[in-house]
């Protein structure tokens, strides 16, 4: 049997949840699907304070964020849907999702989609990547703050960004010791008061290097790293043995659009945003009419980003249903000052780049907007 | 260098500090945040309007240190944990410092810990004053008591429990020499798995470049990488990098496979199950 609903929300994460708050809200009725057997994508294993203002829950930690989200969803049950344990395993040209909820094939046709369908982790290519003790940093992360397991007894970090500066930290709140931090670039990638964070508590922080290989033999015992020049090359003679029994590979995102690909968006490989992404107008609507993108999926971001285009991709999605009221134009307005004002900063230059490049098109008019 | 290593310099810290005068009235904030974010929890915490409120939500903190009172409140709430309380004005040779600490077990009144720099280094012992739990921040903030000539040194606690750990990670780094090369590193490289999913390597996905396979479906069809649990998730962008470092095309006119549904494997069974419209 066909589901049918005025908007599909895939994916609960910062992203999704804020997009089927906002529709639900104005009034839209909504279907929220989730991989995951609980709500929250990547906020319940954050639980470092969040960056940002008071709108995006500044100095809460994810984890909290998302009890928060998840109690406004069921603040507005009578509207909103939740299948967890629900893969969107394809999104056709006729509008239909195929979904694989709980072992079941669903079928769903909505009027509208919002895409928040998070980003998967990119890997390194190096010897013995395949050792048993190589992670992602998401899944040292899952492991540790979802399931309470400690990976190992002392990690090597590959990457310096965020997430790798944030899960470094965290392991040594679980009382893991972290051996190094080793980063490509010539400069630590993250916020500068993340690597201070580690750094006092007595982790190197290695800029220009990289890892040439991980040894052991069954599972991870050491890992040799390397000075690299301007060239990306490994400096002959700088090569280090660090022994560690987890190598955790924290080098970046890219942005999960297969579903997007399927439905025929016009797709750009943007690198400043982790890879190929949605054309969009400035209000998050792809090139395809309805379906409507938010979060990493967008483009790699700050979980506070996220929120807010989830924010803005819900509320677009139901004033296009003719949903909202009185208020919805300054609601918008606010969305996209809070967007401009998170991504007007030295840091956030990357961002805007890669933004400039994924706006600027022209979404086909809807076919029932033609009737 | 902060960017490089993490550490603020001595210049960038001494920039922080209020005239000498306020500094013996007693206990100040010293915001050791050098990098403009999106971010403004300390400005709307403040009770005594000691911060500026910020136009831009990327403004550095500006504290006013005449209205500080040094209460903390922003230190417990900072998201980056860069604010520490800083008293040089209670005489006898000692000052305190007070920072935020989110590690277990929190130290007792009246124990003695190690005193850790920016750099991670222990640089002396310090006694704890006084414990907040912060219960609804959840960062506990710790005041210790150190040498005068420390406070704006000191910025970690190693306590008793977390003694075990290895606090000289930063010396091993250099102790341990460098491996013998036992091959050539183009060569490991060779056999380096690129699909974990189908065991393909590095070399057979050169093997197929040089035999003129140049697209990410071309070699997904002929090696079966990227057809398994993970969909080319982890290895597309492997093998698509490969595909452009040996043909010198960008990696962005190099194409992903195409996406078709299903987004990951599933048995047939399981649509024979379900809907049949």
């Amino acid at each position: 049997m066909m589901y049918e609903t005025d908007l599909v929300v895939i994916g609960g994460g910062p992203a999704g949840l804020m997009a089927a708050n906002t529709a639900a809200g104005a009034g839209a009725s909504v279907l929220l699907l989730e991989r995951d057997r609980h709500l929250g994508g990547q906020l319940i294993k954050q639980t470092h304070k969040f960056f940002g203002s008071e709108k995006q829950h500044a100095s809460e930690r994810g984890i909290d964020i998302a009890a928060l989200l998840g109690d406004e969803l069921k603040s507005l049950e009578d509207r909103v849907t939740v299948w967890t344990h629900a893969t969107a395993v394809g999104l056709y040209d006729d509008g239909v999702i195929t979904v694989d909820y709980d072992g079941t094939y669903r079928k769903v046709r909505p009027k509208r989609i919002v895409a928040a369908t998070g980003a998967s982790e990119k890997f390194l290519s190096f010897p013995n990547n395949d050792l048993p003790g190589i992670y992602g940093a998401g899944a040292v992360q899952t492991m540790m703050n979802v399931y309470g397991l400690r990976p190992g007894k002392r990690v090597l970090m590959i990457g310096a960004g965020n997430i790798g500066l944030i899960v470094s930290y965290q392991l040594l709140q679980a009382g893991v010791s972290v051996a190094a931090v080793v980063e490509g670039l010539p400069q630590i990638g993250g916020y500068a008061v993340h690597a201070s964070k580690i750094r006092r508590a007595g982790v190197p922080i290695l800029t220009s290097h990289t890892i040439v290989r991980a040894d052991g033999k069954e599972s991870v015992e050491s890992a040799v790293i390397a000075e690299i020049g301007s060239d990306w090359k490994v400096v002959r003679g700088s090569e280090q043995t660090i022994p560690c029994d987890v190598i955790c590979i924290s080098v970046g995102l890219t942005p999960l659009t297969e579903l997007l690909w399927q439905a025929g968006c016009e797709m750009r490989y943007i690198p400043a945003l982790g890879g190929y992404v949605p054309a969009r107008s400035d209000r998050l609507e792809t090139t395809v009419p309805g379906i409507y993108v938010a979060g990493d999926a967008a483009g790699i971001e700050e979980a506070s980003a996220a929120m807010v285009e989830g924010h803005l991709a819900g509320l677009e999605a139901a004033l296009s249903l003719g949903c909202g009221g009185d208020g919805c134009e300054e609601e918008r307005a606010d969305c996209l000052k809070q967007l401009s004002s998170l991504r007007s900063g030295p840091t956030a230059e990357k961002i805007r780049a890669g933004l400039s490049c994924a706006h600027g098109c022209q979404t086909p008019k809807r076919r029932d907007e033609h009737a | 260098m902060l960017e490089k290593t993490g550490i603020a310099t001595r210049e960038q810290i001494e920039k922080l500090l209020p005239s000498p005068g306020r500094r013996a009235e007693g206990p100040y904030a010293v915001m050791e945040c050098f990098q403009k974010i999106p971010c403004n929890p300390c400005s709307t915490s403040c009770a005594f309007h000691a911060i500026l409120p910020m136009d831009d939500i990327n403004d550095i903190p500006s504290v006013t240190p005449d209205k500080c009172t040094g209460c903390g409140a922003c230190a417990a709430v900072c998201p980056g944990l860069a604010i520490f309380i800083i008293d040089e004005s209670k005489g006898g040779g000692t000052g305190t410092v007070t920072l935020p600490y989110e590690f277990r077990p929190l130290p007792g009144i009246g124990e003695t810990v190690k005193a850790v720099n920016r750099a991670g280094e222990v640089v002396g012992d310090a006694v704890v004053t006084r414990v907040l739990p912060g219960k609804k921040t959840k960062t506990p903030l710790v005041t210790i008591e150190v040498p005068l000539s420390l406070v704006h040194e000191v910025r970690f606690i190693r306590c008793e429990a977390h003694q075990e750990e290895d606090p000289s990670v930063a010396d091993t780094l250099r102790e341990i020499p460098a491996p013998p090369q036992t091959a050539d590193i183009g060569e490991q490289d060779d056999e380096v798995v690129i699909c974990r999913c189908e065991g393909v390597t590095l070399r057979e996905i050169r093997d197929l470049i040089r035999e003129g396979y140049t697209t990410v479906d071309e070699i997904k069809r002929i090696s079966r990488a990227g057809m398994g649990p993970c969909q080319a998730r982890t290895c597309g962008p492997l093998i698509a990098a490969e595909i452009a470092r040996m043909t010198g095309e960008p990696l962005g006119s190099v194409a992903p496979s195409a996406h078709r549904a299903p987004v990951k494997p599933l048995p047939i069974e399981f649509f024979l199950g379900g809907d049949t419209e």
